[in-house]
């Protein structure tokens, strides 16, 4: 077997224990690259922003475990941000498994920010239907949800004074990992209530995201932990997403250099010439 | 009898999807109060569906159990897992002074349902999904070969992406993060606009033979 | 530091590092781990399925509110529960039969209008600005909603539709729209591509950064003792299945 067969054949061993160390060092030793915002967040900070005090904003945390680290945090950044601004918060998802870390990142940071449950923000919980709960928000927001998360009577909610469907709510932001995500907000519920819809992401389905972003459908994009570390600079409170960059560009870079590689050990062997028969 | 067992659910499938599909088009206060008492009901519904997806996890762990296939103790395991999640997902909290009926948390108080779930479920499934960071690169490096000039494109493309996506690349070669932006919002939009167009028609289509009967597989269970 | 938080600490490290494991090889310390993810988000999904459907949506509207317009749904979906029942299995159809025939007839008018009508709208844009009174052919590569970015949109919409229109032979003009798609096609694919190994690696920092927390005297050094002893068991596991048995030593 030739070097450049040998290399392509090796242990994957080796480039797990690579990516490991790419991962983990930076981590340890971080460096503080600075991060360029891109105009798809500024969409959704700067309608935030904009918006008075005492507006409705509901976030949506359509996520489970498995894509905590790019959601989770993109999640504190805009409760923190809808915080400061005084907005009035309807927290809520559409993912079972994701119902704890939902409650988890809403208490977390409304209680950081003096905010209370029932007077500035209320977490709605899950309920199953995706689209279907969607249709019923917009028909009647208290027939979707009778009760909140804690079992307190919405319709008692000082928060929710003066709301009666999802029309009545001025920004919806939809952090999704997959199905029953932004696409189910936009064709399900702002198509008809026609309420402002911006979106946040994991890596995996941002893509796929950018047609709606183009039409105006959403006015906004965070895509991963990426966006979610623009975000976090623009509110000016750095934290773990910022924190993996250093770790995100030590990674991508490693995987350049494997696909490189690849290329050119394969190039060597389609160029050499031909080995003997026998081994 | 075959009127009950065939045509019966037909006729409802059709009668159902006729009748939703008009209802986007009336306005009228009972359209809309059609709209929002049935939607309702289908979130009840949904809730029955998610019985049957475990009902069936539990029927193919109790079979090795039975049969002691090899690896049979993991899945005594899963059952474990099961009940003590159950457990204490209806236990009483001391520290709250409640029953826990499900809550993570108790006015502030974290209960072991909480407790199961945050140090349990979401390290489990978050560290299930990182070792896919694992397997990509290992992918990347035996697989990513340019054999063709579309493969040499891609290979560009996704170079140019990871590079422009991160901080070091828009440090050592400003121009990649410029260059990410055109191809995501030009390039990459364009194709995706063009699937998710060519999707939706596919997805009427099917509708559409479903509400007419054409399509029938999704009735399924029981003999004809 | 409480023991409940002490405790789930060294419990939540000691699990990432058993899938971890993994990564070496096949082991009893993975396969335990991932039945016991199984049970546990098994068990998560009954309890919050209970609590919600069956108490919030069902039983407290019934019986504390008075609505028993409930008992329609209700009676659907045990009627989708007659699939274990033999005899009775053909009752689940009627179940089916109409959350797929409401379902179909809710997504239909709804998808021609936002993933159709909506995304031909933003397709078909002026080809030419009108700035100041004057029609002016703006050419600006990072603003998206250029003139030029239009064409190219455009272009890049119609020829991938060709492509994936298989109905017809791939031909002469057919053929340079189909051919023109697949380099769209390819430099999506690669975005994609360099999407997806971001998204991946942010699950990955994410886990090892809880595994730094966790290292932390606070934690007892959780993640540098459970570490070493993962790292030991392997050793001895793998020591014990390369050692041939007594009889054949």
């Amino acid at each position: 077997m030739s070097f450049a067969e040998r290399m392509l054949h090796i242990d994957r061993r080796l480039i797990f224990l690579l990516i490991g160390v790419c991962t983990l060092l930076p981590l340890l030793y971080p460096v503080g690259l600075a991060i360029k915002v891109s105009p798809e967040v500024h969409g959704v900070y700067d309608y935030i922003e904009a918006l008075p005090e005492g507006s409705i904003f509901l976030l949506s945390m359509d996520y489970d475990p498995a894509s905590k680290p790019e959601l989770y945090p993109q999640a504190v950044a805009l409760l923190r941000h809808a915080f400061r601004k005084n907005l009035r918060v309807i927290g809520m998802t559409l993912w079972l498994p994701g119902t704890g870390l939902a409650e988890q990142v809403m208490t977390k940071v409304a209680g950081e920010m003096g905010k209370v449950s029932g007077k500035d923000y209320v977490f709605l919980g899950w309920s199953p239907g995706s689209g279907s709960l969607i249709i019923n928000m917009g028909q009647d927001l208290y027939k979707a949800f009778p009760t909140d998360y804690y079992s307190q009577p919405t319709r008692e909610l000082a928060v929710l004074k003066g709301i009666q469907t999802l029309r009545d709510v001025n920004y919806v932001v939809s952090l999704a990992a997959g199905t029953s995500g932004i696409e189910t907000w936009y064709l399900y519920g702002k198509d008809k209530y026609k309420f402002e819809l911006g979106g946040g992401c994991t890596g995996v389905i941002a893509p796929g995201l950018y047609p709606l972003l183009r039409s105006g459908q959403i006015n906004g994009l965070i895509g991963g932990m990426r966006g979610a570390a623009e975000y976090e600079v623009l509110i000016g409170q750095k934290e773990r997403a910022v924190a993996g960059m250093d770790a995100q560009s030590a990674t991508h870079f490693a995987i350049i250099l494997l696909v490189i590689l690849c290329n050119v050990f394969y190039l060597l062997i389609r160029t050499s010439p031909k080995q003997g028969e026998a081994r | 009898m075959i009127f009950l067992r065939r045509q019966l659910p037909l006729l409802i499938t059709f009668v159902t999807g006729v009748l939703f599909a008009a209802q986007y088009y009336v306005p009228h206060p009972r359209s809309e109060f059609m709209l929002t008492e049935v939607t309702k009901w289908l979130q009840i519904i949904g809730g029955f569906a998610l019985v049957l997806g475990v009902t069936s996890l539990f029927h193919i762990h109790a079979v090795k159990i039975r049969r002691k296939e090899p690896g049979w103790g993991y899945s005594l395991v899963l059952y474990a897992g099961i009940l003590g999640t159950i457990a204490a997902g209806f236990s009483y909290s001391f520290a709250a002074g409640q029953w826990v009926n499900g809550k993570e948390t108790i006015n502030g108080i974290m209960t072991a349902f909480g407790w199961v779930y945050l140090n349990m479920m979401v390290p489990l499934q978050g560290s299930m999904f990182a070792l896919l960071a694992f397997f990509i690169a290992s992918a990347a490096y035996r697989s990513f070969r340019a054999r063709s000039r579309e493969a040499a494109l891609l290979l560009i493309a996704a170079v140019i992406v990871m590079m422009g996506r991160v901080p070091l690349g828009e440090m050592l070669l400003p121009v990649s993060g410029d260059v990410t932006q055109w191809i995501l919002n030009v390039l990459n939009a364009a194709v995706r606009r063009a699937i998710l167009i060519g999707i939706s028609l596919g997805a009427i289509a099917l509708s559409l033979k479903i509400i007419f009967g054409i399509e029938r597989a999704y009735l399924g269970g029981g003999k004809e | 530091m409480s023991f409940e938080m002490l405790l789930g600490a060294w419990v939540a490290t000691g699990l990432t590092l058993f899938i971890f494991t993994f990564l070496y090889q096949d082991n009893p310390l993975f396969k335990l781990a991932e039945h016991l993810y199984v049970g546990v988000s098994v068990g998560y999904t009954i309890v919050k399925t209970y609590d919600t459907v069956l108490i919030r949506l069902i039983y407290e509207p019934m019986v504390t509110q008075g609505d028993w317009s409930l008992l329609i749904p209700l009676g659907i979906g045990t009627l989708m529960l007659a699939r274990y029942i033999p005899k009775g299995a053909w009752l689940s159809r009627i179940a089916f039969a109409f959350i797929v025939g409401v379902g179909s007839g809710l997504a239909i008018p709804r998808i021609v209008s936002s993933f159709i009508l909506k995304q031909v709208e933003d397709t078909v844009r002026p080809l030419v600005s009108i700035v100041q009174g004057a029609p002016t052919f703006t050419y600006n590569l990072m603003d998206p909603t250029s003139n030029l970015n239009t064409i190219v949109l455009l272009i890049g919409v119609v020829s991938v539709l060709f492509y994936f229109f298989f109905s017809i032979e791939h031909t002469g003009p057919v053929r340079v729209a189909a051919r023109t798609g697949i380099l769209f096609l390819m430099v999506a694919f690669g975005a994609a591509f360099g999407y997806t190994v971001m998204a991946r690696m942010s699950l990955l920092i994410g886990r090892l950064s809880d595994l730094k927390e966790y290292a932390v005297p606070q934690y007892g050094r959780a993640s540098l003792w459970l570490g070493l002893a993962t790292v030991v068991t392997l050793f001895l596991w793998s020591r014990r299945r390369e050692e041939p048995p007594p009889d054949q030593q």
